[in-house]
């Protein structure tokens, strides 16, 4: 008879043992994501990352160090912010001290050097009437009606001397503020895009070696997927849009019933605050994201009725606007220049299929395409096509280009 | 002779020509689940690439994004049946032909894929997930413990792997360690600080080895089959040719057996610790810092059972370089018998330990991939009898490079080396050199064709040097 313990016992009991750990073990939230508490005496403040509509506001970075702009903030922090915060800067005011949520010390050095400059402009801005402040019960009022852009980017630079910091107040100087972004970036980026963000992770060279797609560079002003017109970079939104929605390829096995299937994944299920910390990093390690002076983006007017009008016209300017030369006259992305087509790193590139438009890397709805249309996708040999096309004749085409998944009839 | 290979490899070539024009319509359980191409996580599959690690790492979970509703939410989105099918993956491996020659003999062989393994998999919520796999062989090489000799037969049960994955960090933060949430798993540490992910239990039927710098999880080198002489009436067989296998990871003892009852031999080239056919035990990893993963564990292996520690340090990672080493060791108590000492057909009554190191390191470079391993055996407890007969050290080396040369083909070339241990009348060193190019037509099966040479001088009554060459045309089929 076999003394030794059969090895499905043994796998039952650790099952078992694995099972009562997991469920047994409390759930450990912490209020801070950055997983630090900040003494409340200091000042209590919540680490969150400012929302999409503030995401792209990045102070001029000549504000932080010029005398006049400081002084401005000095005279607006005096009259307006001291009577919490303190003259000191300390968030000991004398009408801060009874207030539930207790103003922020400004001279937290370690908590200031972790915020950015979008955060503090939407706090600013919003003041305490933005979640999560409001339920936390704080008292501060927005300023947005009352300060000017200038005016609020100014308080922001002279609350900042409350620190001693000295220069602008960015990421390249203060690493610690995309810290989280950081840690996401080096654990779910950085196979592809490498450590320092220039696309030549070791994953990269084998996804489809010697020829496109290859991993963006996040360090040049080339981004595909955008709402901003050729030549500009992508806002914080588009940033968000790619990491959610993953990249879409036309390569790959077999499928069956699936909506596409990505090169890039899809980090939909991080949640929204983690995803934005991921932007604010990949933004950092390009400076041009402070240096634009205003971000316009391409306008989609409301879709229209498809009628087989519109895609009868989309057929023609397909045809005028020479799509077939690159896509083919069945759109199967097989036109005549397809094989000599190379992008901005001189690698062959293939034009996409639009017969199947779950396989769309800019997305398959109608705004999608017509974003594409639009915008083009920089670096590679699909242009923009704002100057040529008017909005009506853009959505013809995009109804003429969506009908040739059912073959360009309907 | 050549007249019959080039026939056979036509043949053959017909055959893959019908199997590769049918329409498969599926691709693999993983990229089923989160709805992406095989080659995000593999170099080529089923080598994973440095993504594929941390998937696997993590508990099948893509880093930072895993889904905080689990298999509840894949249930409510997607259906009870797409969430079953996308739980599935099936692999079809093995030869479809071979070709086997030493100076007295060629053997050419034409055979069905021997191997159809069936994958359930599947992450049950953001910190706990599992994995099994089901085999049929039809044609499986077992030691017959009625009979006491080789046998073969169909095979069908349990795989290499059926575990199951837990993230235990929220263990430690009930224990009072900080930890955040990291797109729903928990993880230790602060931001900008000390981070860890894990640590990750991963238990029940496991081969630990995928962390390792030379990881044989997923080899792209298929191990061949041992080969067995039976002669008609007899009720012995004989071991004719022993498979082809890392031997870094091999048991590298000639003489030694698994147990006493059933004198089931420990075959000199079969896998142990690592590279095994799966054990039941206990395997806790975590990743430090993004740079230093650390991982320690028990494994049964036939009487006795392993313990072991290994660390793998990320080096270097930059411009299209990544390079990690890796240390290994083991401790096996009593994991082998030592024959007895005035019959060494059959196994003693003294069991022994075994002490394993080594060090193992991997290099990207764009296309190219190489990794190897050296290690090193010593076995304790043998007997005094014995002494002047067993040699008690060992050692292996296996170095391999692959090299991506076009989308769709892969060449490899591993080279085999080994200082065998055991009985000195017995024992002989093997050195072996493999060749082998992949065809992937789409991404989930790879048609290839191998040939593997033994460098050493040929030796008949040595299963380890029987052979000269061993040319094996297979395909490798996942969907």
């Amino acid at each position: 008879m076999r003394t030794t313990v059969s090895w499905w016992s043994a796998a039952i009991a650790m099952v078992a043992l694995a099972l009562g750990i997991w469920i047994g073990a409390p759930t450990v939230t912490c209020a801070d994501p950055n997983g630090e508490e900040h003494d409340d005496d200091k000042g209590g403040h919540v680490h969150v990352p400012a929302p999409l509509e503030y995401a792209d506001s990045h102070a001029p970075l000549r504000i932080w160090t010029d005398p006049k702009m400081i002084a401005r903030g000095k005279e607006i922090y005096t009259t307006t912010c001291a009577v919490c915060h303190g003259d000191a800067g300390d968030g000991k005011g004398p009408a801060g001290l009874a207030l539930p949520l207790k103003p922020s010390s400004f001279r937290d050095r370690a908590g200031v050097a972790e915020m950015r400059d979008n955060y503090w402009f939407w706090r600013i801005s919003e003041g305490g009437q933005v979640e999560p402040f409001k339920s936390k019960g704080s008292a501060m009022p927005p300023w947005k009606g009352t300060l000017s852009v200038e005016d609020r980017w100014a308080v922001m630079a002279y609350q900042h001397t409350f620190t001693g910091h000295q220069g602008p107040h960015v990421p390249w100087e203060h690493p610690e503020s995309v810290a989280m972004g950081h840690d996401i970036y080096r654990m779910s980026c950085v196979g592809c895009h490498g450590a320092q963000g220039k696309g030549d992770g070791s994953v990269g060279a084998t996804l489809s070696p010697r020829r496109a797609p290859q991993p963006r560079d996040l360090t040049s002003s080339l981004f595909k997927f955008r709402s901003t017109p050729s030549g500009q970079l992508p806002t914080t939104g588009d940033l968000v849009r790619t990491i959610s929605e993953g990249i879409r390829s036309s390569g790959g096995p077999f499928t069956i019933g699936l909506s596409g299937y990505r090169i890039m994944p899809s980090f939909r299920h991080m949640p929204e605050e983690q995803r934005l910390e991921l932007v604010e990093y990949v933004k950092s390690l390009n400076k041009a994201f402070w240096e634009r002076a205003e971000i316009r983006t391409v306008e989609i007017p409301p879709r229209p009725r498809v009628t087989p009008e519109r895609v009868a016209r989309g057929k023609q300017l397909y045809a005028d606007a020479e799509c077939l030369t690159c896509h083919g006259d069945r759109g199967r992305g097989d036109g005549k220049s397809a094989p000599e087509l190379k992008d901005d790193l001189q690698l062959p590139i293939q034009p996409t299929d639009l017969t199947r438009p779950q396989r769309f890397k800019n997305g398959r709805r109608p705004e999608d395409v017509y974003r594409t249309l639009m915008t083009g996708f920089a670096g590679t040999p699909m242009p923009s096509y704002a100057d040529a096309l008017e909005p009506e004749q853009a959505w013809d085409l995009v109804f003429y280009v969506l009908s040739l998944s059912q073959g360009g009839t309907k | 002779m050549f007249r019959r290979a080039f026939f056979a490899t036509v043949l053959a070539g017909m055959l893959l020509a019908y199997v590769d024009a049918r329409p498969v319509d599926a691709i693999p359980a993983f990229a089923r689940q989160y709805d992406m191409q095989c080659n995000a996580c593999h170099t080529r599959p089923p080598r994973l690439n440095r993504f594929g690690e941390q998937f696997h790492m993590m508990g099948f979970q893509i880093p930072s994004a895993s889904r905080p509703d689990g298999l509840v939410g894949s249930l409510k989105d997607d259906g009870t049946l797409k969430t079953v099918i996308d739980s599935l993956a099936l692999r079809v491996s093995g030869g479809l032909f071979e070709y086997s020659e030493s100076p007295r003999e060629t053997e050419v062989k034409f055979e069905p894929p021997d191997e159809v393994e069936l994958f359930v998999s599947r992450a049950i919520t953001p910190n706990f997930s599992f994995f099994v796999e089901f085999e049929y062989e039809p044609n499986a090489t077992e030691f017959d413990r009625d009979r006491g000799y080789f046998n073969r037969g169909h095979k069908f049960g349990l795989g290499k792997e059926a575990f199951f994955m837990a993230n235990l960090g929220g263990v430690l933060g009930a224990l009072g360690a900080p930890t955040m949430e990291m797109g729903g798993q928990t993880m230790v540490g602060r931001h900008g600080g000390f981070t860890m992910h894990g640590p990750m239990l991963m238990a029940g039927k496991i081969d630990a080895n995928t962390n390792f710098s030379y990881a044989t999880n997923r080899q792209l080198i298929l191990d061949t089959e041992l080969e067995f002489e039976k002669e008609e009436g007899e009720n012995q067989s004989k071991v004719h040719r022993l498979p082809i296998v890392p031997y870094a990871f091999a048991s590298k003892f000639f003489g030694v057996f698994k147990d006493r009852r059933e004198h089931e031999p420990q075959l000199v080239t079969d896998q142990v610790m690592y590279n095994t056919t799966g054990a039941p035990g206990a395997d806790f990893h975590a990743m430090f810092n993004d740079v230093i993963l650390g991982e320690v564990g028990f494994l049964r292996e036939n009487e006795g059972f392993n313990t072991y520690g290994m660390v793998r340090y990320d080096i270097l990672d930059r411009k299209e370089l990544t390079f990690n080493v890796s240390a290994l060791f083991n401790w096996g108590f009593g994991v082998v018998r030592a024959p007895d000492s005035a019959d060494h057909e059959r196994a003693g009554g003294q069991r022994l330990d075994r002490l394993r190191y080594g060090v193992a390191a991997n290099a990207r470079w764009k296309g190219l991939d190489v990794y190897g391993a050296l290690i090193w055996d010593r076995m304790y407890g043998l007997p005094s009898e014995l002494r002047g007969e067993f040699d008690r050290t060992a050692m292996g080396l296996t170095v391999q490079a692959d090299y991506l040369v076009h989308e769709n083909v892969l060449v490899s070339s591993r080279f085999d080396q080994l200082w065998a241990g055991g009985l000195k009348d017995e024992k002989l060193d093997g050195t072996v050199l493999t060749a082998q190019i992949r065809y992937y037509p789409w991404q989930n099966i790879a048609f290839f064709v191998r040939d593997s040479v033994n460098l050493r001088k040929f030796h008949e009554d040595n299963p380890l040097r029987s052979w000269r060459n061993q040319l094996f045309v297979g395909i490798d089929w996942d969907f």
